[in-house]
């Protein structure tokens, strides 16, 4: 199977997606410019981002 | 040394072989040669202990030392163990690009890597001053004042040019279906987790790239060099 990917222009979903990535980032690096150490470790980029993109996000959707 | 391009080159090579690849040894690979090695570099402290390599650059880079994890070989002998071994070829050949695009990107500084080793002959371009053996804060600062910052922003801009590759629809029709292992994490994991997960290396490549360029030219002042070899405020390190 060949896929061919355009590059295109996102869709209004796809925008919303990528502006509540675009909060984690600014929270993330701004928590990173007060604490350096917390930019150093994948592990706790990767942990940061399932709270921040996933789990919270999924929690709220079930409150409301 | 890069600190972002191999949390992103991933990304780009999954835009161009889509299902021929699976993403999580791409990624893997991508970072297989540093990840014994760097906390030795920078040193840490351990209770009493503060563990560092004498010469970091020879200990990263060199013979002897650990610097055959920069080879094509080391690449080589990982993906057929990964092939021949466990029977997956797909997981082989998908750790083999990720590992060697990152060994060809390492040779960008100017301590470069043993690309043919057992030669212990250094490819090196000297584009960028490697400064590992001064310390993380100096090395982060150096890295993201000269070309080495640079080309990892080559990585951002092309990973948002590939933007399709990030989206749910591409996640559940390529990167899922490529390989067993996301359907096996689904018996377990949301497939919502899944894809944050997928997301992560590029995620914390990119945010991590301007965190560092904040920290480095708006906290800091640290004169940007983007001469060929800079910065040259920064003692760099030769094989």
């Amino acid at each position: 199977m060949r896929l061919r990917l355009s590059t295109g222009t996102p869709d209004r979903h796809d925008l919303i997606v990528f502006g509540g990535y675009c909060v984690a980032a600014a929270v993330y690096i701004a928590i990173g410019l007060t604490w350096i150490d917390f930019l150093f470790s994948f592990w706790v980029g990767v942990v940061y981002l399932l709270v921040t993109a996933w789990l919270i996000p999924t929690a709220v959707r079930r409150i409301l | 040394m890069s600190w972002a391009a191999h949390d992103l080159e991933p990304y780009a090579f999954q835009r161009h072989l889509n299902l021929k690849v699976a993403f999580v040894p791409l990624l893997i690979g991508s970072y297989s040669p540093d990840m014994m090695s760097k906390w030795f570099v920078y040193g840490i402290h351990l209770g009493p202990w503060d563990l560092k390599a004498s010469n970091p650059a020879q200990f990263h880079r060199g013979w002897p030392g650990v610097g055959f994890t920069h080879s094509f070989l080391f690449g080589l002998v990982i993906c057929l163990i990964l092939w021949k071994g466990f029977g997956s070829k797909l997981w082989g050949v998908s750790f083999l690009i990720g590992h060697w695009a990152h060994a060809l990107t390492d040779t960008g500084d100017t301590v470069g890597t043993m690309l043919l080793f057992p030669w212990t002959f250094h490819f090196h371009l000297d584009a960028w001053a490697y400064a590992g053996q001064t310390g993380r804060m100096t090395d982060a600062a150096a890295y993201f004042s000269g070309l080495g910052g640079m080309w990892d922003l080559v990585w951002i801009v092309y990973g948002f040019f590939s933007w399709r590759v990030l989206t749910s629809d591409y996640f559940d029709n390529v990167i899922f279906r490529a390989d067993a292992f996301w359907p096996w994490c689904n018996r377990a994991v949301p497939r919502g987790a899944l894809l944050t997960l997928y997301r992560a290396a590029f995620f914390y490549g990119t945010s991590r790239w301007i965190a560092w360029t904040l920290w480095a030219h708006v906290i800091h002042h640290y004169p940007y060099d983007l001469s060929w070899g800079g910065p040259h405020w920064v003692p760099a390190a030769h094989p």
